[in-house]
């Protein structure tokens, strides 16, 4: 009877079981924490499209549902986007879990620092969760097996919150200053996203404290507004996290378009069939910002023109790129996601799944905005520093102090909102900022206030799992 | 007065036959033929005894002696089915004897046919077996035995001289060496198979010598050419240009296509695609026997072109040898050897998909020419300035596919048998097959127009930054045995209970090892030079890869049976089978099987007497069988920068440097999975009557399968690990086989039978415990169309239901909110009655499998013609049309042009109106693309002429036969597309992506006997 004894060995096999026995295991496994931050890349799209920033464009009605329906405000709970989302964190959350799991199963130096980043990853998912769906189920002691299928409800948002704060605190405690490999989480990066973290409960005094430490960091504004955004100015200066993307492992697999090391929503934004010199490459004519975005700039901002490409504008000035392509088929505003326009050589393999875009996830201006913010909204204000961490990101998008603002109080406050959606615009804070703020509902057609500040609980989430839906998605 | 009777008995044909059984009617006395066909027998009362004479196989005779003492008999073949001896497992059986559910179909039937995989022919022929054959050469049909009780795969195992196969093996055996194939359908006969039996069993025996037999050699050989039975009505280029004008005003914008009347028809790319192809079958065999050797050896060639693209593109060549030996190396002991060696060289273009060459030739522009006729420019074909993505100029696409593969395959067993008593014999056999696949693909860089996303070369013809072709080859060994030593045991208590008993143990394993590697960079981008070691690129960046893979499965287990009859009037067998598997853990490695029948023949008992009824058995069947279906159970660390398919990324890339392989925990576990167990019930009687021309056999079962197997859908919140097989859900099965012939000689010149097989099969998901799959995805938007759920047929249709097209605003007004809706467009069903309709309207649009099939086959011969046909039928099966890509400038299906054109036009939910800006989603999954596949099929027609042997003056050749013959004659069918008959996975059934039709073919041929 033992002919039919089974090892996974016989088939070269790694199990649970060979593994995390080497300082190298735990690295890897580390690695492995990161990966699903890849597949987040719809994240910032949703973050414009469902606000005043992008509609969602596409072939027609039927390209990229998902996206269609959050444009229009008739998003259901079957969102294939959403459920992508949910269960892309969740498997970070589950990566992070097993080593810690197994934290006490081998000792090796740099072995806090390690756990430093993954401690930080699990609060950036839990993050992104919480602002994206509410209170969801939280666990933080083990990789969940079959067995935990259906057994979980869904915590408070504050008790979600308080993971995050949890969890970035004692990340801060190990993490370093810097490290080497760019990309790797920081101290900085684990300040910034917990003065984001107390910003979204706006516990702001807390907020300006933390942030000041990332303001008084090693980082600076890139001169040019431009360069940020271009191959070259990945993880500069001004970068405090940035998710990886690449092109040198080139992914193929349609099924699962979004979880290579490419940024899919580079190509979404690209423009349909586009021939010509440009340095520009085809996309999916989707995210399409809108005039009411491009209107928003006044004239000396060099952003503008950064955040929205104009393509009839640009192919009139540029002729010698000979430049033709299909006008947006859907919901065409002309303008494209120039900071995240799919530019040629920078894909391989099969074209669309492979941009090696990073997505600039917390930039310096956004953390001097935030700490701006939080400083006028503290319980004790501070304008004057308000004033001063909004002046340097204004200064840089006009090149002068001309256009520095003197506001206070609430003038002050609507001002560094404002700012914050002509600096981050196509960077996917826009809706969070408006539920955030309160003016959702006032700036956004559609938005229904009691239902819209959050979306729905994946359908197939609530059917299995059995837990409770968001309100009126039903 | 005793007197000494000799003689010598023959067949027909005047060959001798040996070990006839001679006996003297009313005395226990007897003899046999000896290897000579002669016999000696004492006769006590020469002048009244009467001799039976018997042999399997043979009409038995009784001759009065009346005083002679030589006799020369001639025993006639019998052809009534009720005297045969079926293969079934480990042994043999009378079919009298049998009280399970078995069909059989006869070599002589499938020779006739001249199918290219053996299971065609099984196709109408035997009842309670549902084949759907795919059109493209060599595929693997759809084959379900008895409904679709699983779902990880529904394939019988095939079962060939004894050593076990797979359905895949099928396509390797020459049709013409087949003897006989049987399937057994009931828990009774498949139970010895234990785990293996659970989707049922085909049993194919292939031609054997017999002992003394004179050498026999037979040639056939025929010719023909397929050619599609239909194309699929598409716009011209007039009709083309002015949709597409419409469509593009209606979303307002331009006119497209400002000048009708220059366009014309245009081009069907249908007709550029389809060829007329050749296919050629030539065998040739010998067989005979001596004393202590018997022998059967074949070769034969297959040579079938595929219809798209034609022989340069799609083809299936294969070439078989086998020789079958018997040898006595002694009075007990006797050894077989099989051995079959195939070659199969094959190749094929993309199919079944939005990528492939039939979808690209339904979509692509019409108005564009053939050949590309602008001077100057670069490629040879036509391209459109219409459609930039997804569907390009199907003529390109066939030119620039390229692929071949080879399989060197080996199979057979050696078995030994020893006789330790004349009743009592051991048997060793080792079952084995060998297959050695190799494979090669390019894809070389191809240009499908200047602005067109899939074109890898520019308008100059030179590569496009980034863009490379690419070479990849691949090597598998798949190596299968089968191990089994087993004990044959009869015998009798008190004369009339007669015991058949078979025990034993069999061991069996299954392994697959391959490696494959690609790169880019192939010299002149040319198939000539294609292959890794000529190619230049260099990993990482440019492609240089290679991967592996190694399985091995194993299974073991103890069967035995007894199978008992009285008098051959009580019948009555048992099973039992103790199975493991390394699929499962170590909780659950074993499991137990078994079944028992019953059979009366009634027509034995005394007081059945009547003139009409010749025979009638009836018999039940009760028992369990098992499946082991599944993947392993295992938590793996998978340290892959990406899975494909799995979606597992694990690998990261810090800045500018090189991507780090990282690890992650790929799949889960579940420990408690068990074997998927299946409780099958059966009823069913075999009557022969009206002086045996008539014969009806007809079985209802019940299968309950419970413990399913299959991946379920689990909580969101435990990631993307792969998730383990459960023993989850439970189907239920329950349906009719019913076969009814009948054969009258009318005289001796006009002969004719008939056959009618009819199959029903209810299948219903009965409990998936919360689980529910999605499956069958059509095209693009990625839409799932099938599901797998409690309450329904597995795998029906899911969507939309269409109930008419809203005619004004004030329709839509008055009807349950629906979004972006405008007059025109379809309006469908509020199902869950709550004012809105959303995703949780959709509801079932459809069954893709069909209520009941039936197979009509008649043949007649007078004199030296014959005529033979069969027809095919499947009635209720739905399809759903998904050949349409539906891109705004795509070719439309004709159906567009009773569209919607305004108030009161039409109101036909499948005729909605066109436009670029389809804001209702008017081509989501919904009734709209929902079609009655029902269809009758002539499948075959065949005349025949034998040259009578007043003819053929010949005393080389004692037969030969010419034929003419047409398969796939004609359909008849309501459904718009190619071909009714789809084939696919259960999720994927009925989903027509513009499958590949299966070919009408016309050919001549003729067999030889010497």
């Amino acid at each position: 009877e033992k002919f039919v004894d089974y090892s996974p060995k016989e088939d070269y096999i790694i199990t649970a079981d060979d593994y995390l026995k080497t300082t190298d295991d735990y690295q890897k496994m580390v690695i492995g924490c990161y990966s699903p931050l890849q597949w987040l890349w719809a994240v910032p799209v949703i973050g414009d499209v469902a606000s005043d920033n992008s509609v969602a464009g596409g072939e027609n009605a039927t390209d990229q549902i998902p996206l269609q329906q959050i444009d229009d405000y008739q998003v259901v709970a079957n969102n294939g986007n959403l459920a992508e989302i949910w269960k892309s964190c969740y498997e970070g959350i589950n990566r992070v879990n097993y080593l810690e799991e197994n934290k006490l199963k081998l000792d090796f130096t740099g072995k806090d620092a390690l756990y430093g980043e993954i401690y930080f990853l699990r609060a950036y998912y839990y993050f992104e969760l919480v602002k994206i769906f509410g209170g969801v189920p939280v666990f933080t002691d083990k990789r969940l097996s079959v067995s935990d299928s259906r057994a979980l409800t869904r915590a408070t948002k504050q008790q979600v919150y308080d993971q995050v704060v949890a969890d970035l605190t004692k990340a801060i405690a190990v993490l370093p200053n810097s490290n080497i490999q760019k990309g790797r989480v920081t101290k900085f990066a684990a300040q910034a996203l917990l003065g984001k973290a107390y910003l979204y409960q706006g516990k702001f005094t807390e907020a300006a404290a933390m942030l000041e430490n990332v303001v008084n960091g090693p980082f600076s504004l890139v001169t040019n507004f431009r360069d940020i955004f271009l191959q070259a100015g990945e993880n500069g200066t001004e970068s405090v996290f940035e998710i990886q993307y690449s092109n040198l492992s080139p992914f193929f697999d349609w099924d699962n378009a979004g979880r290579g090391q490419g940024n899919l929503a580079v190509q979404l934004a690209g423009i349909r069939n586009l021939t010509g010199d440009s340095p520009y490459g085809q996309g999916w004519s989707s995210n399409l910002p809108t005039q009411n975005l491009a209107n928003a700039y006044t004239t000396g901002d060099t952003r503008k023109a950064v955040t929205v490409l104009d393509i009839e504008a640009y192919k009139t000035a540029n002729p010698q790129f000979n430049i033709t392509y299909q006008v947006a088929p859907y919901k065409n505003t002309g303008l494209y996601n120039q900071k995240y326009l799919p530019r040629k050589g920078e894909t391989s393999g099969q074209v669309e799944l492979n941009y090696l875009t990073n997505n600039r996830t917390i930039r310096y201006a956004d953390v001097l905005l935030m700490a701006a913010e939080a400083n006028n909204r503290a319980t004790a204000p501070n304008d004057t520093k308000a004033q001063t961490y909004l002046n340097r990101v204004r200064q840089r998008a006009f090149a002068d102090q001309l256009h520095n603002i003197s506001l206070t109080g609430t003038a002050l406050r609507q001002a560094i909102w404002d700012e914050r959606r002509l600096e981050l615009a196509m960077e996917g804070d826009r809706f969070f900022d408006l539920v955030r703020t309160g003016q959702a509902a006032g700036k956004i057609t559609g938005f229904v206030v009691g239902k819209n500040e959050v979306f729905p609980i994946p359908q197939q989430e609530v059917d299995i799992s059995g837990l409770t839906q968001n309100p009126n998605y039903n | 007065q005793e007197i000494k009777v000799t003689g010598k008995v023959t067949d027909e044909s005047g060959v001798t036959l040996p070990g006839v059984s001679i006996s003297i009617k009313g005395t226990s006395l007897g003899a046999q033929t000896d290897a000579l066909g002669a016999f000696a027998i004492n006769v006590p009362n020469g002048a009244d005894a009467v001799l039976k004479v018997s042999y399997i196989g043979f009409v038995s005779q009784e001759i009065m002696i009346a005083g002679k003492s030589t006799f020369n008999i001639i025993l006639k073949e019998d052809k009534t089915s009720l005297q045969e001896v079926v293969v079934v497992g480990y042994g043999t059986q009378k079919v009298t004897q049998i009280s399970g559910a078995i069909s059989v179909i006869k070599g002589e039937d499938i020779e006739k046919l001249n199918p290219v995989r053996a299971e065609d022919a099984i196709q109408g022929r035997a009842s309670g077996v549902t084949v759907i054959s795919p059109g493209s050469p060599g595929a693997k049909p759809t084959f379900l035995i008895r409904g679709i009780p699983s779902y990880s795969g529904n394939d019988p195992i095939v079962v060939v001289d004894g050593s076990i196969q797979t359905l895949d093996d099928l396509n390797s055996i020459n049709a013409s060496d087949i003897e006989s194939i049987n399937i057994l359908k009931d828990a009774a006969t498949t139970a010895i198979y234990g785990i293996k039996g659970g989707n049922g069993v085909i049993v194919v025996t292939t031609k054997s010598g017999k002992t003394n037999q004179k050498p026999q050699y037979s040639f056939g050989s025929n010719y023909g050419v397929q050619q599609v039975m239909s194309t699929i009505g598409v716009l011209n280029a007039t009709e083309y240009g002015a949709i597409i004008n419409e469509g593009s005003v209606a979303a307002g914008g331009n006119i497209i296509f400002p000048n009708l009347s220059t366009l014309g028809v245009g081009t069907n790319w249908q007709d550029q695609i389809f060829k007329n192809a050749a296919m050629q079958s030539h065998n040739v065999n010998a067989r005979g026997g001596s004393e202590f050797v018997n022998y059967f050896v074949s070769a034969g060639y297959l040579g079938q072109d595929g219809i798209v693209g034609g022989g340069d593109k799609s083809f299936f060549n294969r070439t078989n040898g086998t020789v079958n030996l018997d040898l006595k190396l002694s009075s007990k002991l006797k050894f077989i050897a099989n051995t079959s060696f195939v070659n199969i060289k094959g190749s094929g273009v993309p199919e079944n998909s939005i990528n492939s060459v039939i979808s690209n030739a339904l979509n692509f522009d019409p108005t564009v020419p053939i050949l590309n006729n602008v001077p100057n420019t670069y490629g040879k074909y036509g391209v459109s300035n219409n459609i930039l993505s997804e569907i390009y100029n199907p003529l390109t696409q066939l030119a620039d596919t390229y692929n071949e593969s080879n399989t060197n395959k080996l199979y057979g067993k050696l078995e030994a048998q020893y006789n330790i008593l004349k009743n009592l014999k051991v048997t060793a056999r080792y079952g084995y097959t060998n297959t050695d696949v190799t494979g090669k693909g390019f894809t070389p860089l191809s240009y499908y127009g200047d602005a067109h996303i899939n074109s890898t070369l520019d308008a100059a013809g030179n590569a496009k930054t980034g863009a490379h072709n690419n070479v990849s080859e691949s090597k598998t060994t798949y190596y299968n045995f089968t191990f089994e030593n087993f004990i044959n045991y009869n015998f009798k208590v008190a004369e009339d209970h007669n015991f058949d008993v078979v025990g034993g143990y069999s061991l069996a394993k299954v392994t697959g090892n391959s490696i494959n590697g690609s790169r880019q960079d192939v010299p002149f981008n040319s198939w000539e030079y294609a292959d890794i070691s000529s190619a230049t690129g260099v990993a990482p960046t440019s492609g240089l890869n290679v991967g592996s893979f190694q399985y091995e499965n194993r299974n073991m287990s103890y069967f035995g049976r007894v199978n008992y009859d009285y008098k051959e009037k009580y019948l009555g067998s048992f099973s039992a089978r103790r199975d493991g598997s390394t699929t499962f853990g170590a909780n659950n490695r074993f499991a137990f099987f078994y079944a028992g029948s019953l059979g009366w023949v009634v027509s034995q008992e005394d007081f059945f007497e009547s003139d009409f009824f010749n025979y009638l058995k009836i018999r039940g069947s009760y028992g369990i069988t098992g499946n082991d279906n599944a993947q392993r159970q295992i938590q793996r660390i998978s340290t892959d920068i990406y899975s494909y398919g799995l979606g597992q990324n694990a690998g990261y890339t810090f800045g500018n440097e090189q991507t780090v392989a990282g690890a992650t925990i790929g799949s889960f576990k579940n420990e408690d999975l068990a074997w998927e167990k299946q409780k099958q019930m059966n009823i069913g009687f075999d009557l022969v009557f009206y002086k045996n021309k008539f014969s009806l056999t007809a079985d209802y079962f019940q299968k309950n399968v419970s413990g399913l197997l299959f991946i379920p859908t689990l909580s969101l919140y435990l990631g993307s690990a792969a998730s383990p097989f459960a023993n989850i859900g439970t189907t239920k099965n329950s349906g009719f086989d019913i076969t009814l012939g009948y054969k009258e000689d009318f005289t001796k010149d006009l002969k004719f039978n008939t056959n009618i097989t009819f199959t029903t099969s209810k299948n219903e998901v009965t409990e998936t415990n919360g689980g529910r799959i999605d499956g069958g995805y059509y095209g693009i938007p990625s839409q799932n169309v099938t599901r797998f759920e409690k309450g329904f047929t597995p795998g029906y249709f899911y969507g939309f239901q269409a109930i008419g097209l809203f005619q004004n605003t004030a329709e839509i007004t008055a009807s349950p909110t629906q979004a972006n809706a405008k007059p025109g467009d379809i309006k469908f069903a509020d199902i869950n009655e709550d004012g809105i309709i959303s995703d949780l309207d959709r509801t079932k649009i459809g069954d893709p499998f069909p209520t009941f099939t039936m197979g009509y086959s008649f043949g007649l011969t007078y004199k030296s013609f014959d005529f033979n046909t069969f027809i095919y039928a499947s009635v209720g099966n739905d399809i759903y049309r998904a050949y349409e890509r539906n891109l705004n400038t795509t070719n439309k299906y004709r159906g567009v042009l009773a569209r919607w054109t305004g108030e009161g036009s039409t109101n036909d939910p499948n005729n909605p109106r066109y436009t670029f800006s389809d804001g209702n989603r008017n081509t989501r999954v919904s009734s709209r693309y929902v079609e009655d596949g029902s269809f009758a099929k002539i499948k075959d027609i065949q005349f025949g002429y034998t040259l009578p042997s007043s003819v053929l003056k010949s005393k080389v050749i004692s037969r030969l036969r010419l034929f003419a013959q047409v398969k796939n004659a004609y359909t008849f069918t309501k459904y718009s597309g190619f071909d009714p008959e789809i084939s696919g996975g259960i999720l994927d059934s009925g989903i027509d992506r513009g499958a590949y039709p299966q070919a009408r073919t016309f050919s001549m041929g003729l067999d030889i006997k010497f």
